[in-house]
This record gives structure tokens, sequence and C-alpha cells, in this order.
């Protein structure tokens, strides 16, 4: 058949002008890799310089290197690992909670303008509580410790991914509807095929964003409300006169953060949304 | 076996009413190819989007094979213009959609999808997805996909639009030959006088807004049909003709519109 050739060579002709958008990208390899780098690179310098020059007062202000040993110290006594994974596993459990529940809810306020009149307006009114503000009423009613965080990383969260769930189901085009019509799928099989699927562009994003929100306020929550965990690492390490602990856990948070919050979902869209040729931006 | 009794369609705007189908009769015999033809905001597709059930008229009957429809059935599959694939599921998943939902088992809707794809030459490209086939193949997809249910009445919505002329040439051809060996019923929405004569039995004229059936004009000529034929020519210059002072309304009011709307 002419026409599937055709579409071959039109096939081709995509991948090889790829290709070429790919090369000429690379004409100076790894330019904005190595200009990211010695910015970084630079502000390690420009700190140590500080600290040498005394601006600040050596016992609140530690060196970069004094910061690699107080790692090794942590690493060593095990504390990094422990007061990571109490963070880790109550981020992953707050924003499993937030999913569970933002991404039904997103489904029902998209699909539903009368779930929208209704819901709506309190939702509007609970958005703009800043997730810590839910920290002094979690200890009152969960004590200090894991459900307390995990709760107020919930109610940080919750918000993104319900909402783009909701903007992702309005913004389905109609005609994928109609489809699901003409061949007289059931409620269950739209849901599942078509809503979520179709929407999966927003929900890949609210759950970016969840994440980021969570992973943000976990730092305030432990410091309150916990005796695990990087944020009450670094809060301890008040009481020690710890800067350099203190600095360790903030560069903790900051390479967890970046991991999972790129390459993580970057994974995910690879997989799914890009794949299927989906990806808007 | 389709029929359309007294049909009306009107549209209701802030107490203005907007008619866009008036008085609609037609009359579709088994195994008919039958085009709807007519300029562009004529209610072609709205027509063919009542008789799929995916709109409700406003008053008439529909009805098939003597039984009154309303909303879609079994019997009927749609073939949309910007074909309307799920960009999320192979090509192999989009054709077994409506068996999916018809609840067949995997291996009778494997057999099927297979099949169908062998029949519009797409079997090498079961596994890929839709962003990766060119138009002309995306509208073949969706014709699979239709056929997969094994509709009596096939519904296409000008389904050859968006494609370039020898792909719609191509595109052509093999829906006749599937409509001959599946002896399908088939309305055919288009705006193109050529695409009408050349594939229908019969062609449906319509008016500009609000739609009326102006003519209907048969096309007896058998198929293989050469558009450069002294008959085929004549045949397209009648319908011109008939088609023609309702192209030139069309455009006046919406001219009308434009103006109103600055």
């Amino acid at each position: 058949m002419a026409d599937v050739s055709f579409a071959k060579n039109v096939v081709d002709e995509v991948a090889a002008e790829e290709r070429i958008a790919a090369v000429s990208q690379r004409r100076w390899p790894g330019r904005d890799r190595w200009l990211g780098i010695s910015t970084i690179v630079a502000f390690i310098v420009i700190w140590e310089i500080v600290y040498r020059l005394g601006l600040m007062p050596t016992w609140a202000f530690p060196s970069p290197w004094k910061v690699v040993l107080a790692f090794q110290e942590l690493i060593a006594n095990g504390k990094l690992l422990t007061n990571t994974a109490a963070s880790v596993g109550r981020q992953i459990t707050g924003v499993f909670f937030a999913a569970l529940v933002g991404i039904p809810a997103g489904l029902a306020l998209g699909a539903s303008p009368t779930a929208r009149a209704a819901f709506l307006p309190l939702c509007r009114l609970l958005y703009p509580i800043p997730g810590i503000a839910w920290i002094p009423l979690a200890i009152l009613w969960f004590g200090v410790g894991f459900t307390s965080t995990v709760f107020v990383i919930f109610f940080s969260g919750i918000w993104s991914i319900m909402f783009n769930t909701m903007t992702g189901v309005q913004t389905l085009s109609g005609q994928y509807t109609e489809v699901a019509k003409v061949y007289l799928a059931s409620r269950s099989l739209y849901t599942r095929r078509i809503l979520i699927p179709g929407s999966l562009p927003y929900i890949i994003t609210g759950m970016r964003l969840t994440y980021g929100v969570g992973w943000r306020v976990i730092v305030g929550a432990e410091m309150i409300s916990s005796i695990t965990g990087l944020g009450f690492l670094i809060d301890d390490a008040r009481w020690q006169l710890r800067p350099d602990i203190m600095i360790c856990g903030m560069i903790t948070i900051a390479m967890i953060g970046w991991v999972s919050e790129n390459w993580f979902f970057d994974w995910v869209e690879e997989k799914t949304i890009v794949r299927w040729g989906m990806r808007t931006t | 076996m389709l029929t359309v009794e007294s049909l009306n369609k009107t549209y209701v705007s802030q107490g203005s009413d907007t008619p866009a189908l008036v008085d609609i009769n037609l009359s579709i015999a088994e195994g008919e190819f039958l085009c709807l033809l007519g300029p562009s905001g004529c209610g072609k597709s709205t027509l063919l989007k009542i008789i799929a059930g995916l709109i409700p008229a406003t008053s008439g009957r529909i009805a098939i094979n003597g039984k009154a429809v309303s909303g879609p059935g079994p019997e009927r599959a749609v073939v949309f213009q910007d074909y309307a694939l799920f960009p999320w599921m192979t090509v192999r998943d989009n054709v077994e959609f409506g068996l999916e939902a018809r609840k067949l088992p995997v291996a009778e809707r494997r057999e099927v999808s297979s099949r169908l794809l062998k029949v519009v030459g797409l079997s090498d490209f079961a596994e890929r997805f839709p962003h990766q086939l060119s138009g002309g193949m995306k509208q073949r997809v969706s014709i699979a996909r239709a056929l997969a249910v094994d509709p009596a009445l096939l519904l296409m919505d000008e389904p050859f639009g968006a494609l370039d002329a020898q792909t719609r040439q191509l595109l052509q051809d093999e829906l006749l030959r599937i409509w001959r060996e599946y002896r399908k019923t088939v309305v055919f929405v288009t705006h193109s006088i050529e695409e009408a004569i050349y594939l229908s039995d019969r062609i449906v004229v319509m008016t500009a807004r609000p739609g009326r059936v102006k003519q209907i004009v048969m096309v007896p000529e058998p198929r293989p049909r050469d558009m450069a034929s002294v008959d085929m020519n004549q045949r397209q210059r009648e319908v011109r003709a008939v088609l023609g002072e309702e192209i030139a309304r069309a455009a006046a009011l919406e001219e009308a519109d434009l103006m109103a709307g600055a």
C-alpha cells in the first residue's frame, strides 16, 4: 500500500529531524552543564572566603570542609541514615495519602459541575492555610511523631494534586467522551481507560507540586512535632551549637528533593506522556 | 434500514432560538452509501451526530429497522474527522476499544484486531502509538476501530477532510472496498462535491443554515468510477449547480455574522 510506505517515510523523516536537532544542541558538549557546575563551585569558594575573612563568628558559621567532616561523622554514627529514612518514610506516606484522596476527588470535581459547586468554595478557603499552621492542631490530635507529620504533609500537598487533576479532566477533549459513548463504554471503563490516562499530564504535574510542597514543609513539621527526621536533626543541632550539622541536614534535604522531584517524575513522564506524544510543554 | 422523520434541531441560547436543522426526512436502504453534502455550517455534522445518538434532536424520530432509537447503540459506529484516537493506547488497543467496552475476552479481541489491522494494512504498526502514525494511517485505525464492533451502520463525519489529496484518494478506494466486502450501510458527511460523487449511491444536498434537504441526487454510475468521464463530469456540473447557490448563501450568512460581531 502506497500510503503505508509514504507514512513510513514520514516517520523516518521525523526521526531524522530529531537527530539533527539533537546534534545541533550538542555543538558545545555539556556547555550548559559546566556553567551550572561552575556557579555552584563559585558559591562554595565565596563561602570559604567569608569564613576565612572572619566576617561571621566561627562558632555560628562553619567552613565547607567542616561540613564535609560533619557528614562523615553523621554517616559513621548512623544518624544521617536513620533520620533521612524517617523523613522519607513520612514524606512518601503523606504524599501517598494526598494522592489517594486528591486524585479521585480531582476526577470527581473535574467531571461534575455539581461537585464543583458544592466543594470548591470550601477547598478555596482551606487551600491558603500554610501547612505549618496545621502543626499545633496535628500535635493536639495525634501527638508528637509520625502521624502528625504525615497529617501536615497531607494537608499541605493535597491541593496541588486535586486542583491539577480537576483541570486535567476539564481540559480533556470532549471527543474522547463521544468515542466512549459511541462504543457504549461503562462508567468504570471510561474512568480507567480515558479519564485517568487522558488527565495524566496534569496528574503528574500535580504530583510533582504535591511532592515538592510536602518536602518543603516536612522540615518545619519535624522541628516542632518530632524527635526524628532531618528537620529534627537540624533543630537538635541548635542545642549542640553545631551549625555544620544543620548545613548537612539542609544539603541532604536539597539533594533528596532534587533527585526525586526531577529524576523520578521525569522518569514517570518519559514512560507515559512522552511515549504517547502528549507532552504539552 | 435507517429512517429520519420530520427531524428538527433548534439551539436555544439566552431566550433566542437558532434553528440548525429543519424538517429532515430521509430513508436509507440497507447497504446503501449515502453522502450528506452541504456548505460549512449547514448542520450536516449535527445531523450525523444526532443519528449517532450523541446529540438529542429537538423533535422528530429516528428509527433503525423500524425501531425508534435515542442515544448510541451497538448497531452504529462513528468515524470522526480528526480521528479521535486515544494517544495513550497502542494502535491495537485503540482498535479493540469497542470490544473491550463489550467485555469480549482478550483472545477474541486480539483475533478481531489482528484481522482488521490486516484489512487496513497496518499489521506492522499494531504496537505503535497514534502520534507515530501519519494522518492517513490514523484514519485507518479509526476505521478499523469502527469495523471491530461490526456495526450495520457506519457513520463518517468528514473522515478524509484533513488528509492530503493522494492519501484521500487511496482511503476513498479502500473505504469502497471495505464497504463492498462487509456490506455496511454508510452515511458519509462531506463538503467536497467530487468526494460525494465518487463515493455515494445517493447524495443528500443540504441548504445553508438552517439545514434542510434541498435535493437528493442519484449517482447510478457503476464503480470504479472514472472522474474524468463525460458522465461523471455531467454529474459534477449538476451537483455543483444545486450546491453553488447554497455555498454563496452560506458565505453571505457568514459575512453578515462577522459584520454583526464587529
